[in-house]
């Protein structure tokens, strides 16, 4: 249910960033709904919580801890050393003293060495260890799920403790319980039965992009095609679905199609594979993930392709960069010409360093234009070849697409962003309040720019940031058009 | 059996059963750590391609602390300074058996004096890092009983040993000195022979027993664990070369 705007408690924006007063469980008021039943059951989940679910919990707990190098490290090396307690968005954002990373894991470490230490065991409160009691689940129902799994943390540890692996083992063992989160379940289980996280079946699907290239010939009069479902197409392209029907995403999606269009590659969106985001990485399901990451390259083989371009999202990126290969490797059946999958920045770059397309950057002179890391894609995957790519190609593609481009301030951006405030399993209204509160760092630093250099468009590579940042930049006061994709941008200064 | 006196006994058996915890604890974490799969590639930027450059970025953190370099450039200092300090008393005090022969070589007080800069630079560091503890809201918060626990055992090891130092007379020292390298040796040998029994020293070594046996159940493991983090040592090449770990299958990512 929806809030009424009054009930956001919206900070005012003064460009700074100020680490706000301690103040432990100040922002437990706001939770997640509960996953059901069908949901849960169908992602091979208990139903609902049990009794006897303590125990349970502890069995997967244990199971985790040897089966997960991280976590079992994670758990013990913690010096609570104070280093990673003013980086995460959450907690300057709340006060919280339990949005501190360090502080979201003492969480699950005090359920750790009650049942699987020595002093813990023996010397219970002294050794600051406590029983998994229905108390300490809220808390872990509460504060696991106010944390974008954006691993900022995990960049100023000096363990690179990442506390995105923490969070993940806690939902896993949440849901081995049967408490599971609605917002993800419900959309894990949507992609499951029709392929994308909207849910939008095939014909539907089809009747979407006839609109868009009809609104892409009224606009530009050119008979440009997005297939579906064809065999034998060079490139398989999956996009997030929401680039196929939400706003700014889907002018992403008429930038790609003018891409393929123009460079005459051969291409089509699967209705089997809509769906580039990997909701099964929130949860922290290597079962789930897998399942979902595996209907692309089932859809890849099936249509005969040659190479898989991944659309703009940040977490995507990262479950299909970094897992891909190890869930559903090796991919011999496909041209070992490429990088399998390529990010279309990349894709896009290249033809336009090779000269296949044209861009004319003075089409997008209207705008002063920034851009935000999407924090999955800054710190957890490459694009391309070189180190850093993710960081260089999206900027050059922008630079080529526009004349305006500056920088949010150092430290914000690259390895260090700030998360949108929404990442993780988070976009959900039912706790919008951790959203605004979380995006509230970004905001920031987006406002130092606006108000410095009159920006006044930020470009993102991210199905989730478009949708966080177009509702925070309503809620704080601008004009929510100002948000959109590079290829919206790419879309724009394409020479057709 | 051996000739020992009873506080001599006491802290023989005391000195072995805290290497043995020491080593076993140790050990054992590391076959755990080593052992324990990783699912999937977690690698962090910047991340190395290679296993050299990862190698070096695992020593960059190790003998440089860089990521709390990037977070915290005051509990850097603090951090780096009490890590030096300590690791070279460590040094010293192996390197004095090679050191202490008679005659003493010329430069011995000099090496002393060494030790005894590093002495102090530990005890201050390490009340900084003791006073931020208690002082700056958020790392109060965290903190729990150990972690003052381990700050002032360090503390009052460091304190002991300067007392050696500074508060008993030149011809006691002198008189340990003498009686301790035989006593480490010996006792390295399985012969133990008579500890020296002068108090201050008896606190310093009952202290760092006391430490040396607390070590594998204490966060100072990190010293282990710095090595097992994979968001530190993973290569970030996924596609080039297929990761896979089939033990570690259908569990958390
Ligand atoms: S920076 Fe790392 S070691 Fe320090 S408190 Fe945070 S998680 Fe623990
Ligand atoms: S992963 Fe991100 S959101 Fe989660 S605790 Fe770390 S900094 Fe905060
Ligand atoms: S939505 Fe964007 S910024 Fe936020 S978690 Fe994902 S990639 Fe990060």
């Amino acid at each position: 249910m929806a809030k009424t705007k009054a009930a956001y408690k919206v900070p005012i924006l003064t460009g700074e960033i100020k680490i706000p007063k301690v103040v432990s469980g100040i922002s437990a008021y706001e939770k997640m709904y509960q996953g059901e039943k069908d949901d849960m059951v169908a992602l091979g989940f208990p139903a609902s919580l049990e009794e006897g679910w303590e125990i349970k919990a502890v069995g997967i707990f244990k199971q985790l801890l040897s089966h997960n190098k991280a976590l079992r490290d994670y758990m013990d090396i913690c010096v609570r050393c104070g280093a990673c307690t003013d980086k995460c968005q959450f907690f300057l954002g709340t006060g919280d003293s339990n949005n501190m990373p360090v502080g979201r894991a003492e969480l699950m470490r005090k359920v750790y060495r009650y049942y699987f230490t020595p002093a813990g065991s023996l010397f219970k409160g002294l050794a600051d260890a406590e029983p998994f009691s229905e108390e300490m689940l809220k808390k872990w129902f509460t504060y696991y799920y106010q944390c974008s799994e954006c691993r900022r943390c995990s960049y100023y540890c000096p363990y690179g403790i990442d506390t995105a692996v923490i969070t993940m083992a806690a939902r896993e063992i949440m849901d081995g319980i049967g408490l599971g989160q609605k917002y993800s379940t419900v959309i894990i289980h949507k992609v499951f039965n029709t392929g994308n996280n909207i849910g939008i079946p095939q014909a539907a699907l089809r009747n979407t992009l006839d609109d868009l290239e009809e609104e892409i010939n009224e606009e530009t009069g050119k008979d440009v095609k997005i297939p579906m479902d064809v065999e034998g197409a060079e490139v398989l392209l999956v996009p997030p679905s929401a680039d196929f029907f939400a706003m700014p995403h889907m002018e992403s999606l008429k930038g790609y199609a003018k891409v393929f269009y123009k460079a005459g590659v051969s291409w089509t969106v699967s209705s089997y594979a809509s769906e580039a985001a990997n909701f099964g990485m929130f949860i922290g399901s290597y079962r789930n993930t897998k399942e979902l990451n595996k209907r692309i390259w089932d859809e890849a083989r099936r249509l005969k392709v040659k190479r898989v371009v991944v659309g703009e999202c940040g977490h995507a990126w990262r479950a299909m960069y970094n897992y891909s290969n190890t869930m559903n490797g090796p991919f011999d059946f496909l041209d070992n010409k490429y990088r399998q999958p390529t990010h279309i920045c990349d894709f896009t770059l290249g033809l336009i360093k090779d000269g296949v397309i044209k861009v004319d950057p003075s089409a997008n002179d209207d705008k002063i234009i920034t851009y935000h890391d999407s924090c999955n894609i800054a710190r957890g995957s490459r694009i391309g070849e070189i180190p850093g790519g993710q960081f260089t190609i999206p900027r050059e593609l922008i630079k080529a697409c526009a004349n305006n481009f500056y920088e949010l301030r150092n430290g914000t951006n690259k390895a260090e962003t700030y998360c949108c405030g929404a990442g993780g399993g988070i976009l959900t209204d039912e706790v919008m309040n951790v959203r605004i509160a979380g995006s509230m760092a970004k905001m920031q630093t987006i406002k130092e720019v606006m108000d410095n250099k009159g920006v006044n468009f930020l470009a993102l590579i991210c199905a989730i940031c478009k949708t966080q940042f177009a509702k925070m930049y309503q809620l704080y006061g601008f004009d929510a058009e100002m948000v959109g994709g590079i290829h919206q941008l790419v879309s724009s200064a394409i020479i057709l | 059996m051996f000739d020992l006196n009873f506080i001599s006994g006491v802290y023989v058996f005391l000195t072995y059963l805290a290497g043995v915890i020491f080593i076993l604890g140790v050990a054992l974490r590391i076959v755990v750590y080593a052992r324990t799969p990783m699912p999937v590639k977690i690698p962090l930027t910047p991340a190395p391609l290679t296993p050299m450059g990862a190698t070096g970025r695992v020593a960059s953190e190790v003998l440089l602390f860089k990521s709390l370099y990037r977070a915290n450039k005051p509990t850097w200092v603090a951090g780096y300074i009490f890590h030096i300090s300590f690791f070279l008393l460590i040094l010293l005090h192996f390197a004095r058996h090679f050191v202490y022969h008679h005659p003493l070589p010329s430069w011995y007080q000099l090496f002393v004096n060494v030790g005894i800069i590093c002495g102090i630079l530990m005890v201050l560091s390490l009340f900084y890092l003791l006073l931020r503890r208690m002082i700056v809201d958020r790392v109060r918060i965290i903190s729990l009983f150990s972690d003052y626990l381990i700050l002032i055992i360090l503390m009052m090891i460091a304190v002991a040993g300067l007392s050696l130092n500074f508060f008993i007379s030149a011809s006691a020292l002198t008189k340990i000195d003498n009686r301790l390298d035989p006593f480490i040796t010996d006792i390295a040998a399985f012969h133990p022979i008579n500890i020296p029994s002068n108090p201050y020293f008896l606190v310093h070594y009952s202290l760092t027993l006391l430490l040396i046996a607390y070590i594998p159940f204490s966060k100072v493991m990190h010293f282990v664990g710095i090595f097992f983090s994979p968001t530190r040592y993973m290569t970030d090449n996924p596609q080039e070369e297929r990761y896979y770990k089939p033990d570690a299958e259908d569990l958390s990512l």
